[in-house]
């Protein structure tokens, strides 16, 4: 069974319960945010701190529209991480559809940055290796939910069946159609394959504006890395070791005492 | 007594201790960074990395080396480049590459201290070297460098690798089993006159013209 995250961002009050739960949680040392004239928490993700409410402001009819989001691995179906990274076994799609780094096989390349289309993972500058947000594998493989969605006061947050969950989205952003919300729908970007973690967006034509991507795809030179280039190099370095040995077996080494001499000149004579 | 001196006994200086460092210093880092750069590059070939010290080492010394190698390029760039434009032998040299392939030597215009097919290397050398830099720089320090320049050093720094090591397979081909006593030239630095009349006649003539000024050696 896939689980994903529901976050139905019209509920969020921007309480932070789940930043504080995720570091609770993940036994994480608090970094004192830098203040940037707003309510967040942090300008950004950190190595340490994997769960972000974002307090994005809109200008919309006049008036300011505050729109709350919940920053955080979205453990895609296809995911850039996992394409992009070079060791085995360092990021593994495990059969919930959890996108897990296991910490041990990481190499730091940081190969999974890049290949991230949400800005996600962070390298630590202590253990050099790369962090971001298990979707809590440690309290789902015991059957419990995530700490974050545990903790959230106003339900904002569910976990569960994706299927389910993406049932229940729909039906809530009908809900906010009839209630005036035209624009409303649901976040679950087709481009990586869909997202275990699902958002209910009032303006879901304008995802930018909650700092999601519109059409996140996994990067076509990650593709072309893991794909076409290496039968290339394949070709390429196999053409060459049997290009070589197949002429030294046609045609032998090179030999000045049979293969001619391009100046028939004075043989060098005993300068003795 | 008069002893006669056999040609052979007569070694002529290819590379002098300089050349022959730098080039053994640009082998020897090439050869770490290539074994440690497959190993990155295909969860196939991962297992080097284990053989090596294992991932994390790795990607910590992978840099290193092609920084070794990009300084030694650069060396042997300072003391090689000027000598190694092509001349107007070398160009027709190159539409003949067959023949110099299937040791059709009488067909080929005479080749100076380096022929066209090393300058070739040299220059395809100095190129993937200068993009294998480039992008490897940005692959370093994933944190601190646009994703749009990252994006594109993924697929450039192995695209310009794989250009390297295959003219680097062909250029140990060559130095070792096809043309003999190479090797030699490159360890011990001489060569003797029979090999470099055949293989390099411009740059033996040069040689015994500079020999006869001075005189009787």
């Amino acid at each position: 069974m896939i689980v994903a995250k529901l976050i139905d961002t019209t509920l969020c009050i921007g309480c932070k319960a789940c930043e504080v739960a995720c570091q609770e949680w993940n036994d994480q040392e608090y970094t004192l945010g830098t203040f940037g004239g707003t309510y967040q928490t942090m300008p950004d993700l950190e190595h340490n701190f994997w769960n972000l409410i974002k307090f994005n402001e809109m200008e919309r009819d006049g008036g300011t529209s505050w729109l709350m989001s919940k920053y955080q691995c979205m453990h895609c179906a296809d995911a850039g991480c996992l394409a992009a990274c070079p060791a085995p076994g360092a990021i593994v799609a495990r059969a919930n559809g959890t996108i897990d780094f296991v910490h041990e096989n990481c190499i730091g390349c940081g190969y999974c940055i890049t290949g991230c289309p949400f800005d996600v993972p962070r390298l630590s500058p202590a253990s050099k290796k790369v962090y971001k947000c298990s979707l809590c594998s440690d309290r789902t493989a015991v059957g419990l939910e995530p700490a974050c969605i545990k903790t959230c006061p106003t339900n904002c947050l569910t976990f569960g069946a994706r299927d389910e969950l993406v049932r229940i989205a729909e039906a809530r952003s009908e809900e906010l159609k009839a209630d005036g919300f035209a624009d409303a729908g649901v976040y679950n970007p087709q481009g990586v394959g869909g997202t275990n973690v699902l958002y209910v967006l009032k303006h879901a034509s304008e995802p930018e504006a909650y700092g999601l991507p519109k059409d996140p795809q996994i990067p076509w030179t990650v593709s072309l890395w893991k794909g076409p280039m290496k039968w290339l190099g394949t070709l390429a370095f196999w053409g060459t070791i049997l290009g070589a040995f197949f002429h030294f077996v046609i045609y032998g080494p090179q030999d000045p005492a049979k293969h001619g001499h391009p100046e028939k000149e004075d043989a060098p004579s005993d300068p003795s | 007594m008069h002893r006669v001196t056999h040609p052979d006994e007569i070694r002529i200086p290819r590379f002098d201790a300089y050349e022959r460092v730098m080039h053994w210093m640009s082998a020897l880092s090439f050869g770490y960074a290539t074994l440690t750069g497959l190993a990155i590059w295909s969860p196939k070939l991962y297992w080097m990395a284990a053989v090596l010290g294992g991932g994390f080492h790795i990607r910590g010394t992978h840099p290193w080396s092609g920084i070794v190698f990009a300084v030694m390029i650069g060396v042997m760039f300072r003391r090689w480049a000027a000598g190694m434009k092509l001349d107007a032998d070398d160009r027709v040299w190159l539409t003949r590459l067959h023949k110099y392939a299937t040791h059709d030597h009488g067909a080929l215009p005479p080749s100076g201290r380096f022929n066209a097919g090393q300058k070739m290397l040299f220059w395809s050398q100095v190129a993937t070297t200068v993009l294998l830099f480039a992008t490897g720089v940005v692959l370093w320090f994933p944190e601190s460098m646009p994703r749009a320049l990252r994006l594109a050093s993924i697929a450039l720094h192995p695209l310009a690798a794989i250009g390297s090591i295959s003219s680097i397979l062909v250029h140990i081909y060559m130095g070792t089993a096809a043309v003999p006593q190479s090797m030699r030239a490159m360890l011990r630095g001489y060569v003797v006159p029979e090999w470099a009349r055949f293989h390099h006649p411009k740059w033996y003539k040069a040689w015994r013209a500079s020999t006869a000024q001075k005189g009787p050696v």
